[in-house]
């Protein structure tokens, strides 16, 4: 009898399906994979069985009776926890704090006894002892260890509850080698001890040294589960992307095809070292639509942040055209030909509440350091940038909430065209936007290239990355690991790359 | 079984363990002023003078400090202790104003500060709004009941009541014992099991609701006890003033954020201490008690006071970086 059991399970957000048609039977001591490209609805399956997202239909099964988990609290007690990507500690509590807290509630007293705590906490640091590395220590806050202590600890705290059925997302992304060896030890130990592992991971080899099955996740709905032995990676890959391994490139854009004589470099960037970004180097020539593909939070927002001056920490060589970019800051990268336009408007884009116009205007304010400016002459430039991207509205005046999301992004892209920038930096910019305007965006977009512009993109939308991008470079954990040109240029490349290991 | 033993000496530094030593730093330099300033403000009397008047402050600071741990703010306990106050004085008169009805009154004055706790809680958890509007609304409503249980201030309390508070038990002043009572109060919390699951729901909410805590009853329970310990303030402030007054602590609510702020706790929540808050609330009254003995001008004693109480702010602060280095 499987311990776990989903048959049908579904999620819908409004008209957004985040997971059609969850199927997962998860068996005592097994190692359950789960695969499946961007967006497929991993998380939010393993969110539903956590208890953090509620399905709006089917049926979950615990060890053969139908159950409901409308909590996190509600898995925990029926044997279930969970190792969350973003991890779920409190910075200034203590290692031993946080590996007791989930059980904190559950023992008797209304005293904390400290001894009991580190007594209870040690078993599961103890497997972990030789790789804890330097700085660790049962009494020091979470929040002054570093990434790879702060992964482990999220671990110890997962195995301290005691569960039956574990889940495992995305659990050693900051580990090392010796780290992930010991780890896997530990994994191996549980499935010995006939506990049930869902593993969530971006290593194949991981993937096929510690997994016993596979449930591939396609376009929301669980498509085939297999027994790991039984199958090759390619295999995995190409039901995973419904893509064939020599089949057809993504549809040609026409201008990928061009070849300049002599491209000129509008960015070189050296050795590019950022919170999230790991010595990343790339160059990219006039006309050129440089993408950023790999599953997501591998780096590819960060790097775009990092390189228009917005993230806390950086360095690295960047030029733009023929100079050297100093200064982190976004208002220093502006002055130098950079532009960048982000997905989460409300944070990055719009300026709520004010007027179209006031909406267009600034880039161009602060180039032209203008002091005083008439809104009539800055009107008629406004216009004609607005126009270029074709964007509705009603006067210069309307407040920019009056527009649909798509709109809205128009107006912060034609911002950056009243002054034309060297090189635009897209951070996901189509996300929550309606089709029709994600064309006519990439149709602009692809106007700006060949008039001379240098643009890197990241699209959440891997089909949208691919038709867009003259060339495709492949993030996994903050490094650039392979360049798709061409033909590559596939889901089924994409995923190869963004599942080997780094 | 034991750890390896380089990763024991990694311990909480001595300023993570203990929050409040630049306030008792702040502390010390006020009293040495103080000193300075009027010899006599040193001497016991003047001393348990200072304590006795502050003591209402020290036990609302250390009420808000609680809710300022789940990253929440309570703008209501103010006027929870004006509403306490005046309940309890009524009350004791309503029963004849003997010892029973004293107790008896005290009694009900910390259940009516408990609920109305639970309220901000129901309010601020359950309703989810901000707690920073939604308890200074709530605080408006408390002093509105305050004002119909007793429309102007007046109606003292018998003998008994402040011959107690400012009396004298075996040659030690009784607001002494409620200060040990406060420390022995701090002392337990701070180990209690509960505390730990506050500070984390304080330090990211959304982790201690993954993490199975049952984050809505750890906030509300905070505001109870916050509600509680206002209450407690409310018959410290009758010891002191020896009447009833509906609008006496509304001015306190502020005084009391800052106390937690000037004894090291940060107000995004999920560290701090309350024994902190404690001496945050007398490092107040000292500086109020420094502005006077200092013989600033009448007119000019609020704006000093202001002065003052930013400077022992920054102090903190620089104090805070300079161990943390």
């Amino acid at each position: 009898m499987p311990r776990l059991r989903l048959e049908g399970v579904c999620k819908r957000y409004g008209a957004t399906v985040a997971l059609g048609r969850g199927d997962l039977s998860l068996m005592p001591g097994e190692v359950h994979v789960l695969m499946g490209s961007n967006g497929s609805g991993k998380s939010t399956l393993s969110k539903i069985i956590a208890g953090s997202v509620r399905p709006d239909e089917g049926v979950i099964e615990c060890d053969g009776s139908i159950v409901t988990i409308p909590s996190p609290r509600a898995a925990r007690d029926l044997g279930i926890a969970v190792f969350y990507q973003e991890l779920s500690l409190a910075a200034h509590r203590s290692v031993v704090e946080n590996i007791c807290l989930p059980g904190l509630g559950h023992a008797r007293g209304l005293f904390r006894n400290r001894a009991e705590m580190t007594a209870a906490a040690e078993p599961f640091i103890e497997p972990f002892e030789s790789v804890l590395g330097e700085g660790f220590g049962l009494d020091v806050p979470v929040g002054r260890l570093r990434a790879d202590q702060r992964q482990l600890v999220e671990i110890m705290k997962t195995l301290a509850a005691r569960p039956d059925i574990l889940i495992f997302d995305e659990p050693t992304s900051a580990l090392d080698r010796a780290q992930v060896e010991c780890f896997m030890a530990v994994l191996r130990k549980l499935k010995a001890d006939g506990k049930s592992i869902i593993f969530i991971s971006h290593r194949m080899d991981e993937i096929f040294e510690i997994g016993d099955r596979v449930t591939i996740i396609r376009d929301g709905e669980t498509v085939r589960t297999s027994v790991l032995a039984d199958t090759t990676m390619e295999e995995i890959l190409r039901t995973m992307t419904g893509e064939e391994a020599t089949g057809p490139a993504a549809p040609a854009v026409s201008a990928a095809v061009k070849t300049p004589q002599r491209p000129t470099v509008k960015l070189k960037v050296s050795n590019l070292v950022a919170p999230g970004v790991n010595n990343v180097s790339f160059e990219v020539a006039a006309g050129e639509i440089l993408g950023f593909g790999g599953l997501h939070g591998q780096g590819q927002s960060a790097a775009l942040r990092a390189l228009f001056g917005a993230a806390q920490s950086r360095s690295g060589d960047i030029e733009v055209g023929t100079t050297r970019l100093t200064g982190n800051s976004p208002r220093a990268s502006i002055r130098n030909g950079l532009a960048y336009v982000s997905g989460d408007r409300a944070r990055d884009g719009v300026i709520e509440g004010r007027s179209i116009l006031e909406n267009t205007v600034p880039i161009y304010a602060l180039k032209n350091h203008l002091f005083v400016a008439s809104p009539r002459s800055l009107g008629a430039k406004a216009q004609q940038a607005l126009e270029q991207l074709q964007t509705k509205y009603q006067t210069l005046f309307h407040p920019i909430n009056s527009l649909s999301g798509g709109n809205q992004q128009k107006v912060v892209v034609s911002r950056w065209l009243m002054a034309p920038p060297e090189v635009m930096l897209l951070d996901d910019p189509t996300k929550g936007i309606d089709i029709a305007s994600k064309a006519e965006l990439f149709r602009v977009l692809r106007e700006l290239a060949a008039a001379g512009m240098a643009i890197l993109l990241y699209s959440s939308e891997d089909a949208e990355l691919l038709e867009n991008s003259d060339r495709v470079l492949v993030f996994n954990n903050g490094r650039t690991v392979r360049e798709l040109v061409g033909d590559e240029r596939t889901r089924y490349h994409l995923y190869h790359a963004a599942y080997e290991a780094a | 079984m034991s750890l390896p033993s380089h990763a024991m000496p990694h311990q909480r530094s001595v300023f993570e363990r203990f929050p409040f030593i630049p306030a008792l730093g702040i502390l010390a330099v006020l009293l040495l002023l103080n000193g300075i300033a009027e010899p006599n403000s040193m001497s016991f009397g003047a001393i348990t003078g200072l304590t006795k008047t502050y003591l209402a402050l020290m036990f609302l600071a250390v009420a808000q400090s609680l809710v300022v741990f789940s990253s929440d703010i309570d703008l209501s306990v103010g006027a929870i202790l004006s509403l306490v106050n005046v309940v309890v004085v009524v009350l004791i008169e309503r029963l004849g104003g003997g010892a029973d009805a004293v107790l008896l009154s005290c009694l009900v004055g910390v259940l009516v500060g408990t609920l109305a706790g639970v309220f901000n809680g129901f309010v601020v958890v359950g309703l989810r709004l901000q707690p920073i509007v939604a308890t200074f609304a709530t605080g408006i409503v408390f002093t509105g009941l305050a004002l119909w249980v007793l429309p102007v201030a007046g109606m003292p309390v018998p003998q008994s009541f402040w011959r107690t508070y400012g009396g004298r038990i075996c040659d030690i002043p009784f607001v002494f014992y409620v200060v040990a009572a406060l420390g022995l109060l701090i002392w337990l919390t701070v180990r209690t099991k509960y505390i730990i699951q506050l500070m984390a729901v304080g330090d990211n909410r959304l982790a201690a609701y993954q993490s199975g805590l049952p984050v809505t009853r750890i906030r509300i329970k905070a505001f109870a006890l916050c509600g509680m310990l206002s209450a407690v303030a409310a018959l410290c402030i009758i010891g002191d003033t020896a009447s009833g007054d509906p609008v006496v602590g509304n001015a306190m609510t502020l005084y009391s954020v800052a106390a937690v702020v000037l004894g090291g706790t940060a107000l995004s929540g999920g560290s701090g201490s309350m024994l902190g808050s404690a001496i945050g609330a007398l490092i107040i009254g000292l500086i109020n008690s420094f502005v006077f003995f200092a013989g600033v001008s009448s007119e000019w004693q609020n704006f000093a006071q202001g002065v003052a109480v930013l400077v022992a702010l920054m102090a903190g602060v620089l104090i805070t970086r300079r161990i943390s280095k």
